[in-house]
């Protein structure tokens, strides 16, 4: 009997392409809300980014009651504390996060504590800890990377602990991500740049972690397709809307892949940079991806092989013997990054980064090793494993 | 008709088994965090008095461990003196007969959505690891290649036969211990 076992779960109600936005009031009415709430940041609403929200809604009769647009990068327990006030204060019946990972993160914990009662969030933290559906609750990212519009976590900083707590639970996926073109297509180069990479590494991890699934490997190798073949397009016509939507669905799916099968010592390693150093995530997955690759290889050959037809398409594929196509896989990787280097300055290695001393190293390495996602990569890691990869992601 | 006679002594034996796993591996991680200097290590970073739970879920076996301090770990048996801080939940008593009879690694049970943590996730990381070292010393290589995700290279046999034979001797006195009224 095969011992081969997988789940597989994404109920959130994808709404992609041109005039996405418009379709917010029916879903929002299919759901019986008359009286949503927007929680985003002050970098979205200067952008100009939510005026088509709010004229789509408005034009169909539904009024935006209430505008949270103060969250910071990093989200706190006081932030979701005040803007689940302001939720019942004005009486509101739905969230509509429009942002990146922490406007989308926020929502998620508002949504916690309007839907479960009190001001605590901290003591919902954890894994199902919720056993109840909660408000509708809608997403529109404003970047194309981070996947968050569907899956099941949320991280907020408890700022008096000072430390992260984790939520996880399936009824905090959305009821809908709305993925409009319109949203990203102001986003500047290097964002872009790194946030298109972080969703290359999600679905690039999805399938070679330890918890892939035929289900989570469809949506990885299409989001690895749609990435390699709209990215330089976009960095060189960022008004390319096609390309913007091809981008952000790419991110989607790659986080639909993630969610389900996990991801491994990329994002071990890019959590601890992120803490330690400060660097933004999505720079720390294209800087890692390549190296950790190298690492995992002869644990992952075979699909890291397969992932070449994805990234250069049949012609290479077919002309590259099968005993080479990891490897081909990893050039192809790092070819990507030169590209994005060459438009954009995204650093390559830890010395590029400017931001990052080699003495930091030891601490990235010890730091990575207790990340929850090093269990689902494919070959243990040791602390001298960890620093051997930083070493060689160092310059 | 024999088949349905023989299941639930299947089942029966199934759960005498893990609950017996969970005796000895509770003991074990004591003796091994009393012999092991990388256990140690590992340990020392979980607070002390952290309260360590492996069970099956919802009200099946389990083992309870507590950090006592210095990287030392007691075996409490099947109740915690308070709320556990750390717990790892098999969602099946089957899940966790897979693992503990090493037809699956303890890194694939999590990637199989067989086990849910409870707590921090980096400690429960940190106790997967020194839950591997301890099957690596006590188990014969081949079975212990099934239950860990990469046998270290590096644990030569004399050092693996002396630390398992402590670790067997301190289970054996420690199960004397316990049972003497």
């Amino acid at each position: 009997m095969s011992q081969k076992y997988y789940e597989f779960f994404c109920p959130v109600k994808v709404i992609a392409g041109k005039a996405a936005l418009e379709h917010i009031p029916y879903e929002l009415t299919g759901l019986a809300a008359k009286r949503p709430m927007i929680v985003t940041d002050k970098g979205v609403r200067a952008a100009g980014l939510l005026d088509p929200v709010i004229a789509a809604c408005e034009e169909s009769g539904l009024e935006i009651v209430s505008i949270y647009d103060d969250v910071p990068p990093d989200s706190s327990t006081s932030v979701v504390r005040d803007i689940a006030g302001i939720y019942r204060q004005e009486k509101c019946d739905a969230i509509i996060a429009v942002g990146g990972g922490s406007a989308i993160d926020t929502g998620k914990a508002v949504n916690i504590l309007v839907s479960e009662g009190g001001d605590d969030i901290a003591k919902y933290s954890g894994a199902g800890i919720l056993k109840h559906p909660l408000k509708p609750f809608f997403v529109v990212p404003t970047t194309a990377g981070t996947g968050s519009e569907v899956t099941a976590v949320a991280v907020i900083t408890d700022e008096k602990k000072g430390v992260k707590l984790p939520f996880t639970s399936s009824f905090l996926l959305p009821n809908a991500a709305i993925i409009d073109p319109r949203m990203t297509l102001t986003l500047p180069p290097h964002i872009t740049a790194a946030t298109a990479m972080d969703a290359m590494t999600h679905a690039t991890e999805a399938f070679t972690c330890m918890a892939k699934n035929p289900l989570s490997d469809a949506y990885a190798t299409a989001a690895i397709k749609k990435i390699s073949q709209s990215l330089l397009n976009v960095m060189d016509n960022p008004k390319d809307a096609q390309g913007r939507l091809e981008l952000a669905q790419a991110s989607t799916m790659a986080g639909i892949a993630f969610s389900n099968s996990m991801v491994g010592l990329v994002h071990s390693l890019g959590h601890a940079t992120g803490a330690i150093c400060h660097l933004p995530h999505g720079l720390c997955m294209s800087l890692y991806l390549p190296y950790v690759l190298e690492y995992n290889l002869e644990s992952i050959r075979e699909p890291l092989g397969e992932l070449l037809l994805y990234l250069e398409g049949p012609e290479v594929y077919s002309a590259t013997p099968a005993a080479r196509r990891a490897e081909a896989t990893i050039s192809a990787l790092r070819k990507l990054r030169d590209q994005l280097y060459k438009r954009c300055q995204l650093p390559r290695t830890l010395k590029e980064t400017g931001k990052v001393q080699e003495s930091q190293l030891d601490h990235i390495a010890e730091m990575a090793l207790d990340d929850g996602s090093i269990m689902f990569n494919p070959k243990e890691v040791t602390l001298e494993d960890a620093r051997s990869v930083l070493r060689r992601a160092w310059a | 008709m024999l088949l349905k006679r023989i299941q639930p002594m299947a089942f029966q034996a199934r759960r005498l088994y893990v609950d017996i796993m969970f005796q000895v591996m509770g003991r074990a991680l004591q003796a091994v965090s009393e012999v092991d200097e990388t256990v140690q290590n590992e340990a020392r970073a979980l607070p002390q008095g952290l309260l360590f739970e492996m069970m099956v879920m919802p009200e099946g076996p389990r083992l309870i461990v507590e950090h006592i301090g210095d990287g030392h770990f007691h075996y409490h048996g099947q109740s915690a003196p308070r709320p556990v801080d750390l717990s790892i939940q098999f969602k099946h008593i089957a899940h966790a007969f897979l693992v503990l009879s090493f037809q699956e690694k303890t890194s694939e049970a999590f990637a199989n959505d067989r086990m849910l943590v409870d707590g921090d996730v980096s400690y429960a990381v940190r106790m997967t690891r020194v839950l591997n070292r301890l099957e690596t010393f006590i188990l014969p290589k081949l079975i212990a290649k099934r239950a860990v995700k990469e046998y270290p290279a590096n644990l030569h046999l004399p050092e693996k036969l002396i630390s398992a034979a402590r670790i067997y001797l301190k289970v054996a006195t420690n199960f004397v211990e316990t049972v003497r009224p």
